[in-house]
């Protein structure tokens, strides 16, 4: 287990930048998420990490070893892609013992290793099966057992879940959460769900065109962005302005419905119906619009209704 | 494909398919003719065959200039089959896997021998050969056939590399493989099926070659090159047998080909 420090790393293809002057500290065990729209740059920063690129400046240490040279053999990491991609000719297990053999671990020894990291993901019963013989859940908890059971030094998933449908992705996420707990390891996750970001990390760092927008707590991020991006980025924003001139965003949970004449005048646009909670898109006097969470307790203001709403200033956070 | 891409009215369509099977025919038609007079009992080639015997497949064993021919084609084609395999093969992954400038340059270049006139190939090779000494000689032979059967390999193996999703390879790096193990253990064992076939084609494409051989060969005698002197000197009815031999051959060579490919479900994405 190690820390990962990168330095001013970038990445040109010709003058492009896909990565950009990047800088980010990962303490030992930690989990962070880069997030980040298609495109950003978040596979580019992953694959420099990995060895499987090398960037044009910058450096990256690992376990406070200079690795910006070194090649991806001599890494110890493990490498989790969204295609999970498994050996198609070998079985579950053969999977799971190839980085073992590789290392001249065999034998008892060996099997004993890959059954446990197969255990831990709860796939035992499956060894003698064929990567096609699995779902795709089932071939991405594969892909997990395999970058484990060797005890990387860190732990770096491309958009592991971003394959799997919405329940089974849940699912996955509280078992990978586990996973990384118990067993400790540093771990760089990217995604650009960002759900799946603010429910998984200990941080988060927002990447928008190859630079790093935001590296911050989950719940820091989201209330505290620290643009415009990350405000929109991250869940729904309200820009309102503040007294001083500058703007201000509000999150939709903020938002209070209040009794007539108390708050600001406004008309229900739309309701949308999301389970446990109603969202209402409105349109305040003033062409101005906002949108409004709140929980649903039974009823729910209809499309075109008059109500008023208010937030209080202090959960009107200043951006640029 | 739809029937409206190749064309909405009927008589397009119907036009289509006469077009179709007469090509068909006109090129079973010379198979189904020599096929049955290899088996003649005359002495002149002649057709329908008056009576069946087995006289030409005998000529053909028992004339040591014919089997020296096929002694020198196996050969031949053993030796510059195996070489495309390997030269082919790591081209076709350095062009597919690499992002080197001048790429397409490179490309371009080992595909050539495939699209110049093999009539300019043959000239060419003649005088280059001929520069280092090796014109009219075995190893000169095998560097030419080599060289002519790069961009079959390189086609059927480009395909197969470039369905074969990169990140396996990456990750297998990651694991802590060195590139040539992560080659042996995970990347030829997935392409086995593309290389059989390749490897087909190189041996079928060398002992096919008639042209380039014919300038460059000098003494040596090759099937095809001998059928065509042969050909030129006299009819003689023994090159009806050699024509049956290579095509059960190559026919036979195709099925394993076609066999190994469908069984590996590569048969649609790869032109045969
Ligand atoms: N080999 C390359 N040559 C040129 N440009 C590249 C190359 N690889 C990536 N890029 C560019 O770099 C940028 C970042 O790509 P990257 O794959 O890192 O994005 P990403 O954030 O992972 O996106 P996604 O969410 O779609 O996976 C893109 O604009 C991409 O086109
Ligand atoms: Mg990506």
């Amino acid at each position: 287990m190690s820390d990962i420090r990168l330095e001013g790393v970038t990445k040109r293809y010709g003058t492009f930048a896909a990565a950009d002057q990047v800088d980010l500290s990962v303490t030992q065990g930690e989990f962070v998420t880069i997030l980040g729209p298609s495109g950003s740059g978040k596979t580019t920063l992953l694959s420099l990490i990995a060895g499987l690129n090398r960037p044009t400046s910058g450096r990256i240490f690992i376990g406070g070893r200079d690795v910006t040279n070194a090649t991806a053999q001599e890494r110890n990491i493990g490498l989790v892609f969204q295609s999970y991609a498994l050996f198609p000719h070998m079985t579950v297990l053969e999977n799971v013992l190839f980085p073992l053999g590789v290392r001249k671990i065999g034998g008892a020894e060996a099997d004993r290793l890959a059954r446990d990291a197969l255990k831990l993901v709860r796939l035992d019963g499956l060894e003698a099966r064929r990567p096609s013989q699995l779902s795709g859940g089932q071939q991405q908890r594969v892909a997990l057992a395999r970058a484990v059971v060797f005890k990387p030094d860190i732990l770096l998933l491309d958009e592991p879940l971003g394959a799997l449908d919405r329940k089974l992705r849940e699912e996955l996420q509280v078992e990978l959460k586990q996973l990384q707990r118990t067993l400790g390891v540093t771990t760089l996750l990217v995604t650009h769900d960002q759900e799946e970001a603010l429910s998984l990390s200990d941080r988060i760092m927002v990447l928008d065109k190859g630079r790093t927008q935001q590296v911050a707590a989950p719940a820091e991020a989201y209330l505290k962005p620290a643009n415009r991006f990350v405000a929109e980025f991250l869940g729904i924003a309200n820009f309102v302005d503040l007294p001083d001139g500058r703007n201000g965003v509000v999150r939709p949970e903020r938002v209070r419905f209040t009794a007539e004449g108390q708050g600001r005048p406004a008309r229900v646009v739309e309701a949308i119906y999301l389970g446990q909670m109603v969202r209402y898109h409105l349109a305040l006097d003033g062409n101005q619009s906002v949108v409004a969470a709140v929980p649903f307790l039974g009823t729910a203001h209809a499309p075109g209704e008059r109500v008023s709403v208010s937030w209080e200033s202090a959960d009107v956070w200043p951006v640029t | 494909m739809s029937r409206e891409a190749i064309g909405g009215s009927a008589w397009t369509r119907r036009g289509l398919a006469a077009m179709g099977i007469f090509g068909l025919v006109f090129l079973t038609v010379p198979l189904v003719i020599v096929i049955p007079m290899s088996f003649s009992s005359a002495r002149a080639l002649t057709f329908p065959p008056p009576s069946l015997s087995l006289r030409w497949y005998e000529t053909f064993f028992g004339d040591p200039r014919w089997m020296e021919a096929m002694w020198t084609s196996t050969f031949v084609a053993a030796i510059s089959s195996v070489a495309a395999l390997i030269l082919g093969g790591l081209a076709a992954y350095g062009l597919r896997r690499g992002t080197f400038k001048g790429r397409d340059w490179a490309e371009g270049n080992f595909m050539a021998p495939l699209i110049v006139p093999t009539i300019i190939v043959a000239i060419a090779l003649y005088l280059a050969l001929a520069k280092v000494g090796l014109l009219g000689s075995l190893l000169g032979l095998v560097v030419a056939h080599t060289l002519l059967n790069v961009p079959l390999v390189m086609m059927v193996l480009g395909v197969a590399i470039r369905e074969f999703d990169q990140r396996i390879e990456q990750v297998a790096w990651s694991l802590g493989a060195s590139w040539g193990y992560t080659m042996r253990k995970v990347v030829l064992p997935n392409l086995a099926p593309s290389v059989f076939a390749a490897w087909i084609f190189a041996f079928i494409g060398s002992f096919d070659e008639v042209i380039v051989t014919s300038f460059i060969a000098g003494k040596y005698e090759t099937v095809p090159k001998k059928m065509f002197n042969e050909l030129v000197l006299e009819v003689n009815p023994t090159i009806t047998a050699v024509a049956t031999l290579l095509i059960a051959f190559t026919v036979l060579a195709l099925a394993a080909v076609a066999f190994v490919l469908g069984r590996a479900g590569k048969l649609k994405e790869t032109v045969v």
